[in-house]
């Protein structure tokens, strides 16, 4: 570190290429100015060091969590708000409009964001032309379809190569109802909405995919793939999936163990009559998440974090990260070179639903992590055959006991009432 | 004249004093990173605390939850389970294993080093390890089943085979119990196994008439030990499964550390602890109640 500077540090939770591409924008900043050096430090598992770091009074100076760790921290008072800070009121809308929703909790902005992503159905295209499909799915009975067409099997009976899985990978077992119109939480009531109409379908269409597939031969196929996702052997980059709901970093993985997997990516299929996309502006339906960048209460040098803050919300700045980790750029406004030679051939779609006015963002709660992991347990027991209702009236009804008990509990540290 | 103050064990205050300063540094220890979060962990258990937020009092309310939990009933049913797999199965595997190494046979060196390496493994290796063995597709247990016919089950991703496959992984490192049902072996008298032999007992007569007694205060030790590691099984389903399929593996430890570290919840968590340290300090006293009359201590 040159001599003079104010020393900050910066944890954050990548590594590999991604680390090495926030150490670009570290870098960058450093050499940018003469006041301030950030020493950027790979923390694994860091929502619960950044917990106990700054519930135990010693935490870093800035901190890269994720977009559903904002309703905990900020409810907790554990970040600074930016919209506070000197100029941070000036940031929001430099964001898209959805991104700016995840930086935002109970009014107030607590992070900026440190690159998004949506998801999107990647398919295989030499699986396409070798079936005679003429193109990539728009719905979900297109989706179904082709995925019959792709799916092969051995002279057992066994699944070789399947056409598309709900659980593959297991990372977003609640977002299916988005592509039924649905939504994953209703925040005007705190209300858990997993029995809601457009739920129930898309649990409906998990179960229907199982048992066409065999629950028992599908869960068997999927089970293989644990432990090999972005390597070689990830099922969709090995050819053993046609079709996968991926977010857009595949393009880095695909670029560096199969060069030479030739793919296409669409919008997540919808089910049809999913939403009225006229009515409310077109667009397709996805989910947007995003990492975040915040400053944690009892920073030392909270000046000097501000200023990196500051530097990393620039659209130039995070459309260099964004480019480096294959996404799209979060901010409102993109710049013609952004898209020039983007790495991400696909990463244009990933852009339009991240901006479609039909996007979800997750819920902003704090029990979300709970509510998610009640949701993975539920699509469990309905791949393995449980029914769909009753699996989730139970799952619903526990999830609702968990955000009535994070309400109450805001409600008790906060003196309001609902 | 009145000589120095002695204590009731004949010691002087001097020397309790200079005791308890060879002491200190290990009391001082224990003071600050177990006797003190022990108890601060009681006070936690009664209250709604994050870890970011100041502790607000909520009397029992954190144990009542617990009660009607019912991701909690399926971990301390998950955890019961494997306990008693891992306990039964590790205690009967190590206790063939080592009379065997002890016969003297040729190689036994040699495979007492093999059966005691899993042990130095880190728990993390050892899932990566075995998550590759129990691959449904080209993991070579499902191959070697194929391989004579036989179908393979999906250990890790079916409800009903994912507990029992975590209990088997456990075998894997019974090395250490092992090693002390050897050393224990070794202190059996010669005289008796003779006794027996000339009485005519077959070698799974001496081990089950000799043997076991000879060595029970140790099969106790190792059991005790067994039951209080298997009831805080943590790392292995945390990397390999989840706690899936559809909660299958979910244990206590792990609801302790989601509920700790991930949902913000350390209040909740610290009550679920405390119930763990009270259902396994229940499980060790039944044992050792059961065990009275069977363990023989040997003098001298």
């Amino acid at each position: 570190m040159p001599r003079g500077r104010v020393a900050i540090r910066y944890w954050e939770k990548w590594t590999g290429a991604e680390g090495q591409a926030i150490q670009r924008v570290v870098d960058g900043f450093n050499g940018s100015q003469d006041r301030v050096w950030v020493e950027r430090i790979p923390i694994s598992d860091i929502v619960s060091k950044a917990m106990v770091a700054i519930g135990g009074g010693d935490p870093p100076d800035v901190v890269g969590l994720y977009s559903y760790n904002i309703p905990l921290f900020a409810e907790a008072g554990a970040l600074v708000p930016l919209d506070s800070l000197p100029g941070g009121d000036r940031l929001m809308p430099m964001y898209a409009p959805a991104v700016g929703r995840l930086l935002s909790h109970e009014g107030r902005q607590w992070a900026g964001v440190n690159t998004c992503y949506t998801l999107a159905l990647y398919y295989n295209a030499s699986h396409f032309r070798e079936a005679g499909i003429g193109g990539p799915p728009g719905t979900i009975e297109e989706l179904d379809e082709c995925s019959r067409q792709l799916t092969v099997r051995d002279r057992a009976g066994r699944i070789e190569r399947a056409g598309f899985l709900q659980s593959l990978p297991f990372w977003w077992p609640y977002v299916w109802p988005v592509v039924f119109g649905g939504r994953l939480f209703d925040p005007a009531t705190n209300r858990a909405t997993l029995t809601e109409p457009e739920s129930l379908a898309a649990y409906e269409w998990v179960s229907r995919t199982a048992e066409q597939l065999g629950r028992v031969d599908s869960r068997r196929f999927a089970s293989s793939f644990a432990g090999t996702y972005h390597s070689a052997a990830d099922p969709f980059l090995s050819g053993r999936v046609s079709m996968i709901a991926q977010g857009p970093w595949i393009a880095n993985f695909a670029r560096r163990v199969a060069p030479g997997l030739d793919y296409g990516c669409v919008p997540l299929p919808e089910a049809t009559g999913a939403g009225n996309a006229s009515e409310i502006g077109g667009g397709p339906a996805g989910l947007l998440e995003a990492d975040v960048i915040a400053i944690p209460r009892g920073c030392r040098h909270l000046d000097a974090a501000w200023e990196f803050v500051r530097y990393t919300q620039r659209q130039d700045v995070q459309e260099l990260l964004a480019r480096d980790h294959c996404k799209s750029s979060p901010m409102a406004k993109v710049s013609d070179e952004f898209w020039r030679g983007h790495d991400n051939a696909f990463v244009a779609v990933h852009d339009r639903v991240a901006k479609s006015p039909r996007v979800r963002v997750l819920p902003q709660t704090r029990a979300w992590q709970q509510y998610s992991d009640l949701t993975a347990g539920a699509f469990d027991a309905i791949w393995s055959g449980a029914s769909v209702a009753e699996t989730l009236a139970r799952v619903n009804a526990r999830a609702q006991a968990v955000l009535d008990q994070a309400r109450a509990l805001r409600q008790r540290r906060t003196g309001t009432h609902a | 004249m009145r000589g120095p103050a002695h204590a009731s064990d004949g010691r002087t205050p001097r020397e309790v004093a200079r005791g308890l300063l060879w002491a200190s540094p290990w009391l001082v220890g224990f003071a600050i990173f177990t006797a003190v979060p022990a108890v601060l962990s009681l006070w936690f258990s009664l209250t709604d605390y994050s870890l970011l937020e100041r502790p607000v009092f909520v009397g029992l309310a954190n144990y009542r939850e617990l009660a009607a939990d019912p991701v909690v009933r399926a971990a301390t049913r998950n955890t019961l389970a494997y306990a008693a797999m891992a306990v039964v199965g590790g205690t009967a595997l190590s206790l063939v294993l080592a009379p065997l190494l002890e016969r003297g046979l040729r190689g036994s060196g040699l495979v007492r080093a093999i059966v005691f390496a899993p042990t130095l493994a880190p728990p993390a290796s050892a899932a990566m390890v075995w998550l590759w063995l129990y691959n449904p597709g080209d993991g070579p247990l499902a191959r070697g089943l194929r391989a004579v016919g036989a179908s393979s089950p999906n250990f890790l991703g079916d409800a009903r085979w994912a507990l029992p496959s975590l209990a088997f992984m456990g075998l894997w490192s019974v090395g250490s119990a092992v090693v002390v049902y050897s050393a224990a072996i070794r202190g059996v008298p010669r005289a008796v196994y003779e006794a027996a032999e000339v009485d005519g007992a077959g070698p799974v007569s001496r081990w089950w008439h000799v043997t076991i007694p000879g060595i029970a205060p140790a099969v106790l030790f190792n059991v005790v030990m067994a039951v209080i590691w298997s009831l805080q099984l943590f790392a292995a389903p945390l990397i390999m499964t989840r706690g899936g399929p559809a909660l299958s593996t979910h244990t206590v430890s792990m609801s302790v550390y989601l509920n700790a570290f991930v949902y913000g919840r350390m209040g909740y968590a610290c009550a679920l602890a405390w119930v763990q340290l009270l259902i396994t300090l229940a499980l060790t006293i039944l044992v050792l109640a059961l065990a009275r009359r069977a363990v023989v201590y040997r003098a001298g």
